[in-house]
């Protein structure tokens, strides 16, 4: 009972007691507050080293910096980075031109300029192996022993993960054109316009590419009768599935890699298609079955499609489809030939649109640069190009049979198109052969020949040195085109 | 003492409506009052939870989220809109029911127990005059009320067809039924000391003599029992054991989101407004200011206990009990099943007992 008695006491107590402790801890809150209001205040940084006493090692893991100025974009850093978080784009000025890079602040004389100079801190492992190398010494790492440079930076959190991308130069478009770097604007641009049309139609249009058709009216005849080539090959378009019928391994390998890789090529079907026939015997695997296969896969289409055409025009149509039948298919980067930027950004957008509203997209083009004022002669001369193959029975007639003729003339016909890009001809497989036609390529381009005239260099070239082979012809043939 | 129901009938009753007009009418207003009184109280007790906790922990609490850009102290009273905030995040929730629950229950349970602590408020004396409808058993319908809400709980426990759930909603009804009887006990002293089940009438006793908890030393021990038990009622710390968030996640809220849980809260928070109010009234003398606790200065110190402040002193003293509550949560450790147990059936109800027997004597001896 006593205990009972106790315990009810003792309770009584100790609850007492931590009522009292937790108590003095209410009242004395403002000594006692442990919790740091972070945003808007921190701890001081602490001076601190990578763990031995050494001036050139004293460096803090902070971010990354780099005083563009004093770039020489040497590539040294990039070099050093082992988990390549670096990228460096520059451009050196052509020797004649008077074009001032500019100096360090170690006096010595820029050779170039840099477009670009990246630095992912999200991939950087801050192993500051990028700094030793820097012959300027503009990359450090920010606080620290070089606080007297940059002040410390230790919370770059980004809400987007492109956020820790950091861009460090600074040489805005003028310059980079004056230093000659319009092509590399041309292929940043692309590029940024590739990534933005992506975002736009992400969900809304295939991976493989669309069947040949040209207008919508066209696309409605052709249907009915490509449902039916659906049927007989599996797939009406080629896909990559399409070769999953090869049943031999190692061949189907090959077919599959050649295929992506003419399709990031962007060529047509058919191309793809011999393509891979020769990289099939190159290899040696060409056998029947696979030929059949192959031969299989877009003969439907094609055929299927090209007779409504047939049907509905002049038979000397005939060869234009036969020969390819993407011809005259207007593609987003045959508007890279508009000169004018703002007329160039205009007719993609345009494009775009008529794109996915599956209107015609020349027309629409047309109709876009014509309300913004900016439809000059050389933009209507590239849009005509399109638009001859389909807009009237009496412009088709002379066009139809100069393409259905020899290929200086219809050279001639596409002598409005603009130079080609030198990344088209690295789908030439052959080593020797693909530098050759760049070399011709390049000299033709200074010298500002026309797309057909370099073309027929190009093949001269290759023909003299004997390495002009049927493939290469016909890429040759299909990029004097314009397709 | 007039109820606001009988003064707001005799207000209606100039306009010569008709009576089934005129009652649900004045129903709807002290609803609705009962409604917005229970919601402010969640909002502000929560904030002023979290601040306590925080302060008794050497930490800031909330101190971000502001109203309009007010975001009230630099440096202590921060945060001021963070329940707000939070109230409106518990709203847009997603409401989830588990697949094997008992849909038609597990829908119900929430509304039982809100339902209960809302008929408590009809009864609940705010000041004199100042009751939404005043029984002369008030005492006993709150109690009566309070109960309901543990029906709510078992039903909820049972409907989520979850473990930790029907866990919770077990200990909950074991420990509430059993708290009720220390509750009840103590509360019959005041009653036989009183001679009245009615609020009003046990206030006036107190204005009359002094406040209860300082009649006897008996009165004085009861009030203790009283308040250690409506502690366990509520189920707060120590004894929130059907909660208990390290053993059964959340106990018998343990599948509940969104709304449904909102209503809990809200309750929760509603019940202990109740139980201090209770306390307050009828042992910590109710309106009356605490200068008038012995009943000993002269009568014109009375001005305090006018009838404008007398809502100030119900409210002070209702949340200084709840700052008590707040404090032991976050001084003592939860209880285990047994020791909740040992405590309520061999301390509580045989003082309980032996408390309501020496008070009698008291009575007959003074």
């Amino acid at each position: 009972m006593s205990e009972y008695f106790n315990n009810i006491f003792y309770g009584v107590k100790s609850f007492l007691t931590g009522m009292k402790l937790t108590l003095s801890h209410f009242k004395n809150k403002k000594e006692l507050v442990a919790t740091l209001q972070y945003p808007h205040e921190k701890w001081p940084v602490p001076e601190r080293n990578i763990g031995f006493d050494h001036a050139e090692y004293n460096l803090i893991r902070s971010r990354l910096h780099v005083d563009i100025d004093d770039c020489i974009a040497c590539m040294q850093c990039e070099k050093a980075c082992p988990v390549d978080c670096i990228k460096i784009d520059s451009i050196k000025p052509p020797k004649d031109s008077d074009f001032d890079c500019g100096m360090t602040s170690n006096d010595t004389q820029k050779k170039m300029i840099v477009s670009r100079f990246t630095i992912d801190m999200s991939e950087c492992m801050y192993c500051n192996l990028c700094v030793f190398p820097c012959p300027e010494e503009c990359i450090y790492m920010v606080g620290g022993p070089n606080a007297s440079k940059h002040e410390i930076d230790y919370e770059f959190s980004q809400y987007e993960r492109d956020g820790m991308i950091f861009e460090f130069a600074d040489a805005t478009d003028e310059q980079i054109k004056e230093a000659g770097g319009e092509k590399w604007i041309e292929q940043r641009d692309a590029k940024i316009n590739k990534h933005e049309e992506g975002i736009k139609l992400e969900g809304e249009v295939k991976i493989a590419v669309p069947p040949p058709v040209t207008t919508p009216v066209k696309a409605d005849e052709s249907k009915p009768v490509s449902k039916t080539a659906v049927k007989d090959s599996g797939t009406g378009e080629l896909e990559i599935k399409s070769f999953n019928s090869i049943s031999d391994k190692m061949c189907r390998g090959i077919a599959k890699k050649t295929f992506t890789a003419a399709k990031r090529a962007g060529k047509d079907q058919t191309a793809m298609l011999s393509d891979i026939a020769q990289a099939l015997s190159d290899m040696g695997k060409m056998t029947d079955e696979i030929q059949t296969i192959l031969d299989g896969l877009p003969a439907p289409v094609a055929e299927h499609v090209t007779e409504p055409e047939i049907e509905q025009k002049e038979p000397e149509s005939i060869p234009v489809a036969a020969e390819s039948p993407t011809i005259f298919e207007m593609d987003l980067k045959d508007l890279n030939g508009i000169e004018d930027k703002m007329a160039r950004g205009i007719a993609k957008k345009a494009f775009i649109a008529a794109k996915r509203a599956g209107e015609d997209k020349v027309e629409a083009v047309k109709n876009a640069l014509e309300d913004a004022g900016k439809l000059d002669t050389a933009s209507e001369a590239l849009l005509s190009s399109f638009t001859a193959a389909y807009s009237d029975s009496e412009n088709l007639d002379p066009k139809v049979e100069s393409a259905g003729d020899e290929k200086p003339e219809s050279g001639e016909q596409s002598q409005d198109l603009p130079l080609f890009d030198i990344k088209d001809l690295n789908s030439i497989d052959e080593k020797m052969a693909r530098g050759m036609a760049k070399k011709i390529y390049t000299a033709g381009k200074r010298a500002e020949k026309s797309r057909s005239e370099v073309i027929r260099d190009i093949k001269a070239g290759l023909s003299d040195a004997g390495k002009l082979d049927s493939a290469i012809e016909e890429l040759l043939n299909r990029l004097e085109t314009g397709s | 003492m007039t109820s606001i129901f009988d003064s707001l009938q005799i207000t209606f009753s100039g306009l010569n409506l008709d009576l089934m007009i005129v009652l649900p009418a004045i129903a709807l207003m002290g609803g609705t009052v009962i409604f917005l009184l229970m919601a402010v109280n969640a909002l502000v007790a929560v904030y002023f939870e979290r601040k306590v906790s925080a302060f008794m922990q050497d930490r800031l609490g909330p101190m971000e989220v502001g109203i309009l850009g007010f975001k009230g102290g630099k440096r202590f009273w921060g945060g001021i809109g963070q329940t707000l905030a939070d109230a409106i995040k518990l709203l847009v929730k997603e409401d989830i029911l588990p697949n094997d629950a008992d849909r038609v229950l597990m829908i119900l349970a929430p509304f039982i127990i809100f339902t209960g602590a809302f008929l408590t408020f009809i009864g609940l004396p705010f000041a004199e005059n100042l009751v939404i409808s005043d029984f002369n058993i008030g005492v006993f319908y709150i109690v009566a009320m309070s109960s309901v809400g543990v029906i709510g709980i078992i039903l909820a426990g049972w409907s989520s067809n979850n473990k930790w759930s029907l866990y919770g909603a077990m200990r909950a009804a074991a420990q509430i039924i059993s708290y009720e009887i220390p509750i009840g006990l103590s509360l019959l002293l005041v009653v036989l000391v009183a001679g009245s089940l009615n609020f009003g009438d046990i206030v006036q006793w107190q204005a009359d003599n002094r406040w209860f908890i300082f009649h006897s030393p008996f009165s004085f021990l009861a009030f203790f029992i009283f308040f250690i038990s409506i502690v366990a009622e509520t189920n707060r710390t120590p004894f929130d054991i059907p909660e208990a968030e390290s053993e059964l996640v959340a106990g018998w809220m343990t599948e509940y989101s969104g709304f449904r849980w909102a209503l809990f809260f809200l309750s929760e928070y509603a019940n202990m407004l109740i139980v201090s109010i209770v306390a307050s009234t009828v042992f910590l003398g109710g309106w009356l200011s605490p200068l008038q606790m012995f009943n000993v200065l002269p009568e014109a110190w009375l001005f305090l206990d006018g009838p404008t402040l007398g809502l100030f002193w119900v409210f002070l003293k209702a949340i200084i009990l709840i700052f008590v509550m707040m404090w032991f949560r976050w001084t003592f450790p939860r209880l285990r099943v047994d020791q909740l147990m040992y405590l309520c059936w061999k301390v509580f109800i045989p003082f309980g007992l032996a408390n309501l027997f020496f008070i009698s004597l008291w009575e007959l001896l003074f």
